[in-house]
């Protein structure tokens, strides 16, 4: 051992480095949030609970039932009923998501031609009850009802939405426009 | 004649102890069964399968693009490297060639990954032996590198950001600003934990001579990434079979010398550096152009010009019988692996044409370290077990599939 070694050793140097560097952590502004009472922003296009878009018109939803959504979803969580089809315009019955097996993947959003299933911003929709987490249509749209009201301005967009590498003026027109949030 | 007695008494037997598979320091549900004498190991087996999902199994009833998101959930630390994994593998077999923006932005998310995934092994490595300050450090700039994921693609840890043939969605101005930003900022913070953890005489005493494997038996348990290149074998997919836009940037691949923890930790501060260089050369070479190659495939497989009609069938006859019909990949077989924070990730698939992979097997790099333990921890302390399994990076998502 070395005369260099020995002093360091009898003297704690490393040890001290190391403890004035967290002294000097702790003399600078905290990082963290106090989270339940303030709130980190969430970027835009954040994937979170999910929701039906109503048209502002008409009070009803978007949905054309043409289950592109129900098929590409990796988890099988959405289900899907209508009447009509073969012609005569389809109805749609049914439209239940099952928000505790969903992996927020965001394919659904992606595939629908019309933007009628949305993932919104909010995410803290714990509930002790399991029934409140899967989603029928009627909730949904009172998903999208809650989210707009949370949201500033008239029409509303999500640059994830459209599929990637095509050009806005091939997508169908459902796609294409943003969402009128009546306001 | 009682001295005698006395002393068969105490003759001591080897104890066996469970440590797992809820242990707070084994990462997951490992559980290792551990024969103990004293407080020294004398043997210790492993037992798996506590995480098991069945991902290979899954993947078999899904289109291609539908099984993306799962491998999220293989090693959900870097998950964005799982995810360049499986789509690097389905390009091969389809034969698309993304574009060189989307290689460009894949290869600099993919380092952003590897960064993240390094830092949350410090941070747990640290906690487990002892020094609390580098976990909170870590998860500091961890944060930093999740909100920058929200900013791409809106999911901070299950990310499923490529596509097959590309990327999702394209990075902005922000974002790009955002990374300059770290990549400024990161490399003195990398100073900071080696001030706290480089020369720490405890530190030093719990991790130098553990854990020792040799160059020759390091090759011949499989270990690959950095517990590999702790033992001073210089091999990285990234520059043995370049993938992406890994042989347009230049790096170097650390590697340790004596193969004992304190090398491999080494060699992961190390790759965060190389990381943070290979960002640089990213940005600054940025192209422009498309994100996704013309090729690519749909969401649902559909044939280009197709029109699906689902009539009154149930999803899954009709998805089945969609994809029996067309050939949508050709046949074959094909094994693609890149270069995962943890080690080599390779994808063995198995094509009979339709839309959907016949088989997919998942070569991961935890579940061959995890075989390594035994090894690794024999003749040492029970207090070293948990720096071995700390040094090799076990990430039990991945390990069970």
């Amino acid at each position: 051992m070395t005369f260099k070694e020995l002093v360091k050793k009898a003297l704690f140097l490393e040890i001290l480095s190391g403890l004035a560097l967290t002294l000097k952590v702790f003399l600078k502004k905290p990082v963290t949030i106090r989270y339940p009472h303030e709130k980190r922003p969430v970027s835009p296009g954040f994937r979170g609970r999910h929701a039906m878009v109503r048209e502002s018109e008409t009070g009803k939803e978007r949905c054309v039932a043409c289950m592109k959504c129900a098929m590409v979803c990796p988890s099988q969580c959405i289900y899907i009923k209508y009447n009509g089809g073969d012609g005569t315009p389809r109805e749609l019955v049914k439209y239940e998501i099952e928000a505790y097996r969903c992996i927020y993947c965001g394919y659904c959003v992606e595939v629908c031609p019309m933007n009628a299933i949305v993932l919104t911003e909010h995410y803290e929709y714990s509930s002790y009850k399991r029934e409140d987490n899967y989603f029928d249509k009627e909730r949904l749209l009172l998903n999208w009802d809650e989210h707009v009201k949370t949201f500033k301005g008239k029409g509303y967009f999500n640059k994830f939405w459209s599929p990637p590498g095509i050009d806005i003026k091939r997508l169908p027109v459902g796609k294409r426009e943003s969402i009128n949030t009546g306001k | 004649m009682e001295q005698v007695e006395i002393e068969k008494d105490l003759h001591t037997q080897e104890l066996t102890l469970n440590m797992g598979p809820q242990h707070p320091a084994t990462h997951g549900v490992l559980r290792l069964v551990l024969e103990l004498d004293g407080e020294v190991v004398k043997r210790c087996t492993p037992h798996v399968g506590y995480l098991h999902r069945g991902i290979e199994k899954l993947s078999e009833y899904r289109a291609y693009p539908s099984v993306m998101p799962m491998t999220d959930r293989l090693d959900y630390i870097s998950s964005m490297i799982n995810n360049i994994g499986y789509c690097i593998a389905v390009e091969r077999l389809m034969g698309i060639e993304p574009p060189p923006r989307a290689k460009y932005i894949r290869t600099l998310l993919s380092e952003l990954t590897r960064i993240s995934s390094h830092l949350l092994w410090l941070a747990t490595h640290a906690l487990d032996i002892g020094a609390m300050t580098v976990f909170l450090y870590c998860f500091r700039e961890r944060e930093w590198l999740l909100n920058m994921f929200e900013m791409v693609i809106g999911a901070r840890l299950t990310v499923s950001y490529p596509r097959i043939g590309g990327v999702r969605s394209d990075i902005d101005d922000d974002f790009i600003k955002e990374s300059i930003k770290f990549i400024d900022e990161f490399p003195s913070r990398i100073d900071e934990y080696e001030t706290l953890l480089d020369q720490n005489r405890i530190w030093l005493q719990r991790t130098k001579g553990i854990g020792v494997i040799s160059t020759k038996e390091a090759v011949r348990w499989g270990l690959t990434g950095p517990t590999l290149r702790g033992s001073g074998v210089n091999y990285d997919i990234r520059k043995k079979v370049p993938y992406d836009a890994y042989d347009e940037v230049e790096f170097d691949v650390p590697l340790g010398k004596n193969g004992d923890v304190y090398d491999r930790y080494r060699c992961r501060m190390e790759e965060l550096r190389q990381s943070v260089r290979i960002i640089k050369q990213c940005i600054e070479r940025m192209p422009d152009g498309k994100i996704l190659s013309d090729d690519a495939p749909d969401l649902d497989m559909n044939p280009k010009g197709h029109k699906r009609l689902v009539g009154n069938m149930s999803l899954w006859s009709a998805n089945i019988a969609f994809t029996n019909e067309y050939t949508l990949t050709p046949k074959g077989e094909l094994y693609s692996a890149v270069e995962a924070p943890k080690g080599e990730l390779g994808f063995y698939i198995v094509s009979d044409g339709t839309g959907k992979p016949y088989r997919m097997r998942l070569r991961s790099p935890s579940f061959v370290h995890a075989s390594v333990i035994p090894r690794l921890c024999q003749g040492h302390m029970i207090a070293d077990v948990i720096a071995v399994i700390g040094t090799i990076d076990i990430v039990m998502g991945e390990c069970d599939r």
